[in-house]
């Protein structure tokens, strides 16, 4: 069969299986009328700006880091968002009767059909605008704009075909449940960049990064442009050579794993078992015999194990860090802010039995009496002290260290104290009182359809009652200020004291409905 | 098994009290009635099958009986314990094997079963020495370090059933436990069961396998639209009819249609 044939029924099967896709739901194709128009919007934005931007003398500095951003984009995109493009996956092709050499050229030619590639392409035209001056710059534009595109497609495919098997496998879903999380603390750092970027002198700052990504391919495709357009033709000959090598370099590498893929058994899941024993590790000989030692245990094996708690603890330890630290570093924060980071982990006990799913049953088959539901509470409360007691004096060492404030440390970590303790208690009793599911298989769902009243009851009701309940300690310290008392080290103490006791009296008070909830909460957590 | 359940002259027998009875139980779900109303008594010592067709409240009935699911009316009654009044005596006594519902899955076997345990207050030593016991039994051992989400079908079942089995219990609760299981595996989950009843214990397993349940079980009680149909010795719910299938097409009410003339075209190659 003809390349262009093979071509042409592959675009077919791309197409029909976008429309099957949109015929199944009326949601699916509103996401897409939706996602379509925004993604024109944004495309023809750009655009603009691009070719506004034409003249300017940092015009070649942003043409070439976008075209940086976009292929370092297109290199992810499948890793995060796999299942997303069925024609991506080459062993559902694996039973026709079809050379890798046509199959890899055809699949690049179908690859070009689809909303991305359509935006990919208007921004590499945008960029090439912006920076070719002259007939020369022209003609090395015209090579230029296809090899951006074609080279950011091959990237995304060969990513995908040499990773298709850990896409498929259990490892590769929990990659992708971590998607938004790598997106949240991603954008933390882009704000506070661009902030720095605003006051570092803007985009001049950026021009020794634009230098190396202009050798890049393919990048470099569009340096060449701007080459062409300076007279350099030698230097724009090498610059699209390297793209263009590139290019074939990617496409080898991806008939290579097509190659394999299609001629070898699946053998992801037949990998030798572990033969070490995971439990070996220290930490169980350090805790308690009983509920409270595996209790313990199990909770931080989850955080460490499971896609979305890690993706929760994660997203608490830096952002409670990135905040009062970045802040300080601007000069705009107070030594309060470390507080923040006590205050993100406390958040981490909300909802605590939907982090369980359905598992609940085997907590709920164990608990009979309410002493039972207070030790399984202790016990994860513990775990999660055992991370932010010493995380909250970092956080507060930190800061302080940078606005130089240490006589402030014992007032801010008892502070911490208080405030996590009343989180501590809060949210043991919203656990109980308010339990929602938390669905295991999709990266952006975290609560069941129609429980959003609940969850939004549960955080928003636990932090307003947290700040009551930690409000003797805030008064305690206002107060010591006011008075210029020099006892204000006292706070340490007492902030960690009344957190002690709040935490207790809360885990009492949501162990006696644990205890009486039970099925109710298991129908509730394991819903979705 | 019990000491005295028949006499040869027929004279009056000393039943011992029942592992599990159950009086007027119902849950409605919305407008839905699930289990409308059934009593039960399931004699200990037996290995009993309870059948249905799918959504005739198996799961549910099970689910209520373990006190994973709080009834709307009607009393639970485990090894003489009531489940709802009496929890902490109830829950030592059983262990269950719950369909539809995760176990901790992020663990390994072994972990999964040192953590179940505990759970239960086995001390450390004895709950490893009978986990690796367990996992030697059940074929799990080669896998005991491998995550149990990784696991395939037949070794869920048998993760499930090692951590029901862990505590010993008195009653052990199984809702579908062969369903999707392999035969070598499904062979060795019954060896285990056969070997567990065979010492007094006693075994509620729901399915719709009839052959299975056949061969199993001495006692069964078939359910059908959330009630019981019938319950007792495999024998006299069968009755005159040749197999378990054809008495429990019978009980459901889904008699054999006659196909009569409608298809009579069907017969590939017959013109």
């Amino acid at each position: 069969m003809s390349t262009a044939r093979l071509t042409g029924i592959l675009v077919r099967l791309k197409l029909s299986l976008l429309r099957g896709g949109l015929r199944r739901s009326g949601g699916r194709t509103a996401v897409f009328v939706v996602s379509l128009v925004f993604a024109s919007l944004v495309t023809a934005g750009l655009l603009l700006g691009l070719v506004l931007l034409r003249g300017h003398a940092q015009a070649a500095t942003v043409a070439v880091l976008l075209a940086g951003v976009l292929a370092a984009g297109w290199a992810v995109l499948p890793l995060f968002f796999p299942g997303g493009d069925e024609t991506l996956d080459p062993t559902r092709l694996v039973m026709l009767p079809l050379r890798p050499g046509p199959l890899v050229a055809a699949l690049l030619g179908a690859s070009v059909v689809g909303i991305g590639p359509l935006v990919t392409l208007c921004l590499a035209v945008g960029a090439v605008l912006a920076v070719a001056h002259g007939a020369a710059a022209a003609v090395a534009a015209v090579a230029a704009v296809p090899l951006l595109l074609l080279v950011c497609l091959a990237l995304a495919r060969a990513v995908a075909a040499a990773n298709i098997r850990l896409l498929t496998s259990r490892k590769g879903r929990d990659l992708a449940l971590l998607s938004g999380l790598l997106i949240a603390v991603g954008l933390q750092f882009l704000n506070f960049g661009l902030q720095n970027l605003g006051r570092a002198g803007g985009l001049t700052a950026l021009r020794p990064a634009a230098d190396v990504v202009g050798w890049l391919p393919p990048a470099s495709a569009v340096a060449a442009v701007e080459a062409a357009g300076g007279g350099a033709y030698g230097e724009a000959a090498a610059r699209l050579l390297l793209t263009g090598l590139a290019l074939a370099g990617l496409l080898w590498w991806w008939q290579r794993s097509l190659t394999r893929l299609m001629t070898s058994p699946d053998s992801s899941t037949l990998g030798a078992a572990p033969t070490r024993d995971r439990s070996s590790s220290g930490l169980h000989r350090l805790l308690p015999e009983g509920r409270t030692g595996a209790v313990v245990l199990r909770t931080l094996r989850y955080a460490w194990r499971d896609p979305k708690t890690k993706g929760a603890w994660v997203t608490a330890l830096a952002i409670g860090l990135i905040v009062p630290v970045l802040n300080a570093l601007q000069g705009t924060g107070s030594v309060y802010f470390a507080c923040f980071g006590a205050a993100m982990l406390g958040m981490l006990t909300y909802n605590q039995f939907g982090q369980d799913y359905s598992g609940f049953w085997m907590v709920a088959q164990t608990i009979s009496t309410t002493r039972d539901a207070y030790q399984e509470l202790r016990a994860r409360a513990l775990a999660i002290l055992l991370v932010t007691v010493p995380y909250t004096v970092l956080v507060a060492a930190v800061t302080a260290a940078v606005m130089d404030r240490w006589d402030a440390v014992p007032e801010v970590v008892g502070v911490s104290f208080a405030l996590l303790g009343a989180m501590l208690a809060t949210g043991a009793v919203a656990s109980a009182l308010f339990p929602y599911s938390i669905p295991q298989d999709s990266a952006y769902k975290n609560v069941a359809p129609g429980q959003g009243t609940i969850a939004w009851l549960s955080l928003g009701g636990g932090l307003l009652a947290s700040l009551v309940t930690a409000l003797p300690v805030l008064a305690l310290t206002a107060w010591l200020h006011v008075s210029g008392s020099g006892a204000l080290w006292t706070v340490l103490p007492a902030g960690a004291a009344y957190g002690a006791l709040t935490a207790w009296a809360g885990v009492r008070l949501a162990a006696t409905r644990t205890a009486d909830r039970l099925p109710e909460i298991l129908a509730a957590v394991a819903k979705g | 098994m019990p000491e005295e359940t028949s006499d040869a002259v027929g004279r009056a027998v000393r039943v011992p009290p029942p592992a599990v009875q159950v009086e007027g139980l119902w849950k409605r779900f919305g407008g839905q009635v699930a289990v409308a109303g059934i009593d039960l008594a399931l004699p200990a010592g037996r290995f009993i099958g309870l059948v249905g067709p799918n959504g005739a409240g198996k799961t549910t009935t099970l689910s209520m009986i373990t006190g994973l699911l709080r009834p709307d009316q009607g009393r639970v009654r485990v090894a003489g314990h009531d489940v709802w009044r009496d929890p902490a005596e109830v829950k030592a006594r059983i262990g269950v094997l719950p369909e539809g519902l995760r176990m901790f899955e992020r663990l390994s076997g072994r972990e999964l079963l040192a953590y179940s345990g505990r759970l239960r207050g086995l001390p450390g030593g004895e709950v490893d020495q009978r986990a690796a016991q367990l996992l030697d039994v059940l074929d799990l051992a080669g896998a005991q370090h491998k995550l149990v989400i990784d696991y395939s079908t037949g070794m869920r079942k048998k993760i499930g059933l090692a951590a029901a089995l862990l505590h010993n219990p008195e009653v052990l609760f199984l809702d579908e436990p062969f369903e999707g299981v392999d035969p070598v595996s499904a062979q060795t989950i019954r060896g285990v069961l056969e070997r567990y009843t065979a010492s007094g214990a006693t075994v509620v397993f729901s399915s719709h396998v009839m052959e299975l349940v056949e061969s199993l079980c001495d006692w069964v009680a078939v359910m059908a639209a959330g009630r019981i149909r019938a319950q007792g010795p495999l024998a006299e719910v069968r009755g005159a009819r040749p197999t378990l299938q054809a008495a429990f097409l019978e009980l459901v009410g889904a008699r054999e249609r006659d196909t009569g003339a409608s298809l009579d075209w069907l017969g590939g190659g017959a013109r």
